[in-house]
């Protein structure tokens, strides 16, 4: 009987992974992995009730409840913050069970090796989630690589040292525990914001990694099966995030890009606009596209969107989206902002699927979004964006960048874009920017 | 025992292929949900701690220890769920 419990649940695990992939059945997925997860907590319980105390029901509860509670206060701009706090529960709840399994002595030798790793894997994904947190909610600036270069080259010999004092097992185990949760915190604090995306997403992998190695430790298959589900699904994402950025995992893993002004003069002063100037521009337009960046989301602007979008449309004026993989601080952040405001996703394009559009776009606007648009990362083999996919605004007919001042987006360079001859500055807070240019319509 | 070794790795690389090449093609739209979503799941770990707990023996500490496993495992899965319902709500409205 639990057998088929179980089949059916993997089964439906798959299947919601599945319908995950299309907006028209995306949220049936939601309600079928719920039930899965519902028949494969159900089954561990093997109808057999009475095995636990009140302790376990009250835990399940309260923190059942909790989790509703947060998830319902929470608002849309502080998705990835989120996000990455359920993900380290997730991993600190693998590596917790892990330590607790290898703390029993009856552990066979190759259940062991495999507990160690959920419990590294586990801890390190808790901790760099925890910092992943911090540094999205700008509590912690970026650490110099330094330290987490050091603490790389100790690894090796911090490793081989508690071996020497294998009559004390448990000290082992503790030890491995603080060194996976300090290199847990050190990797992620080297890491700068803009590449959070990344991040997130590879620590969502490594909980389910964890998850997945903890069903090897309790000989449960469906808690292989949904945890090898949720590694592989987070891998893509990783993978995805990027190559929009032309780097490697690695190579973002390093930490240390980006935080620090490396250029940011130009040859000649940015042309200047006005709100009134723009809702002109705009209205003499027939095709618009807006490209959103984390600056949208800092101030809150996705109304002031939706507002401007409506405003064009009944101008009969075509208004698309288009959106870079690694817009904001989450795979999809900026989406997700617009769903919000309910712009139809229709309407919202990919890098691929608009890059060749721009140049038959009357006018772009620019919304707090930088390297993304800088068209350096076509043209200058020496920039550090060198290579990076951009969206080519700087080919439309007309560019209006929203922007609070010319200050260096993340990598930390300077924009030509900002000085092109077809773009102009509108000098305001993303929000502020775009209510001024609603309010100038009322006027044209 | 090695015969169901083998076979639990088989599992767990089918599981991954699949995942792989069910997710391979998500629109970006659809990034954050699916993200959220999975993260849900990985609470599937929620298992493991329900299975170990009977057997944690005397030891108050790891009584404790299973127990915050407990209570992360299910705020990660219920917190999850809820929050992925209310971004995939946002996506409904439109259709």
């Amino acid at each position: 009987m639990i057998e088929i419990i179980l089949l059916v649940s993997s089964v439906l695990f798959i299947f919601a992974l599945k319908l995950f992939g299309r907006p028209s059945t995306a949220h049936r997925a939601n309600t079928f992995a719920m039930l899965a997860m519902a028949l494969a907590v159900f089954s561990a319980f093997n109808f057999d009730f009475s095995k636990y105390d009140p302790a376990f029901y009250i835990t399940i509860v309260v923190s059942g409840l909790l989790g509703v509670l947060i998830s319902k206060r929470v608002q849309m701009t502080q998705m990835p913050e989120l996000v990455g706090l359920f993900n380290g529960f997730g991993g600190g709840a693998s590596g917790a069970i892990a330590y607790v399994e290898l703390s029993k002595s009856t552990l066979p030798l190759s259940d062991y090796f495999v507990a160690i790793f959920s419990m590294v894997i586990g801890v390190f994904t808790f901790s760099g989630s925890i910092i992943a947190v911090l540094k999205l909610r700008g509590k912690l600036n970026n650490v110099n690589t330094t330290i987490a270069n050091i603490f790389s080259a100790f690894l090796p010999p911090l490793i081989l040292l508690p071996s020497i004092w294998d009559d004390m097992e448990i000290l082992t185990l503790e030890y491995f525990m603080l060194l996976s949760l300090i290199a847990g915190v050190i990797r992620v604090a080297v890491i700068g914001g803009a590449d959070m995306p990344v991040v997130i997403a590879f620590l969502n992998s490594l909980s389910g990694i964890a998850a997945m190695s903890a069903g090897f430790i309790v000989n449960s298959i469906i808690l292989i099966v949904a945890g090898a589900l949720v590694g592989a699904s987070g891998i893509i994402l990783t993978l995805l995030m990027c190559a929009a950025m032309n780097r490697t995992l690695l190579d973002v893993l390093k930490g240390g890009f980006g935080g620090t002004t490396l250029n940011n003069e130009y040859e000649k002063d940015p042309i200047s606009t006005s709100p009134e100037d723009v809702a002109i521009q705009l209205s003499y337009a027939e095709s618009v596209v807006i490209v959103p960046g984390y600056g949208m989301a800092v101030a809150q602007a996705q109304a002031a969107v939706k507002e401007l979008t409506n405003t064009l449309k009944d101008k009969n004026i075509e208004v698309k989206f288009a959106i870079h993989p690694v817009a904001g601080r989450m795979p999809g952040h900026m989406n997700v902002l617009l769903a919000e405001v309910d712009i139809d996703y229709e309407d919202m394009f990919t890098l691929e699927d608009i890059n060749s559009e721009f140049s038959s776009t009357d006018v772009v606007i620019v919304l707090g979004a930088n390297d993304v648009v800088n068209p350096l990362a076509r043209t200058d083999e020496d920039s550090p964006i060198y290579g990076m996919p951009i969206l080519d605004v700087d080919l439309a007919k007309q560019v209006i960048v929203i922007k609070r001042s010319m200050s260096p987006g993340y990598a930390g360079i300077a924009n030509p874009l900002f000085i092109n001859d077809n773009a102009k500055m509108l000098f305001a807070d993303a929000k502020e920017g775009l209510e001024n240019i609603i309010k100038s319509f009322e006027l044209v | 025992m090695e015969a169901t070794f083998l076979l639990t790795l088989l599992i767990t690389f089918l599981a991954s292929f699949i995942g792989y090449e069910l997710i391979s093609k998500i629109p970006q739209t659809l990034h954050t949900p699916l993200m959220s979503g999975s993260n849900a799941i990985s609470g599937i770990t929620l298992i493991a701690a329900i299975l170990i707990y009977p057997e944690v023996g005397e030891s108050q500490l790891l009584k404790i220890i299973v127990l915050i496993a407990i209570a992360f495992a299910t705020l990660n899965i219920v917190g999850g769920f809820s929050v992925t319902g209310r971004i995939l709500e946002m996506f409904k409205k439109n259709d």
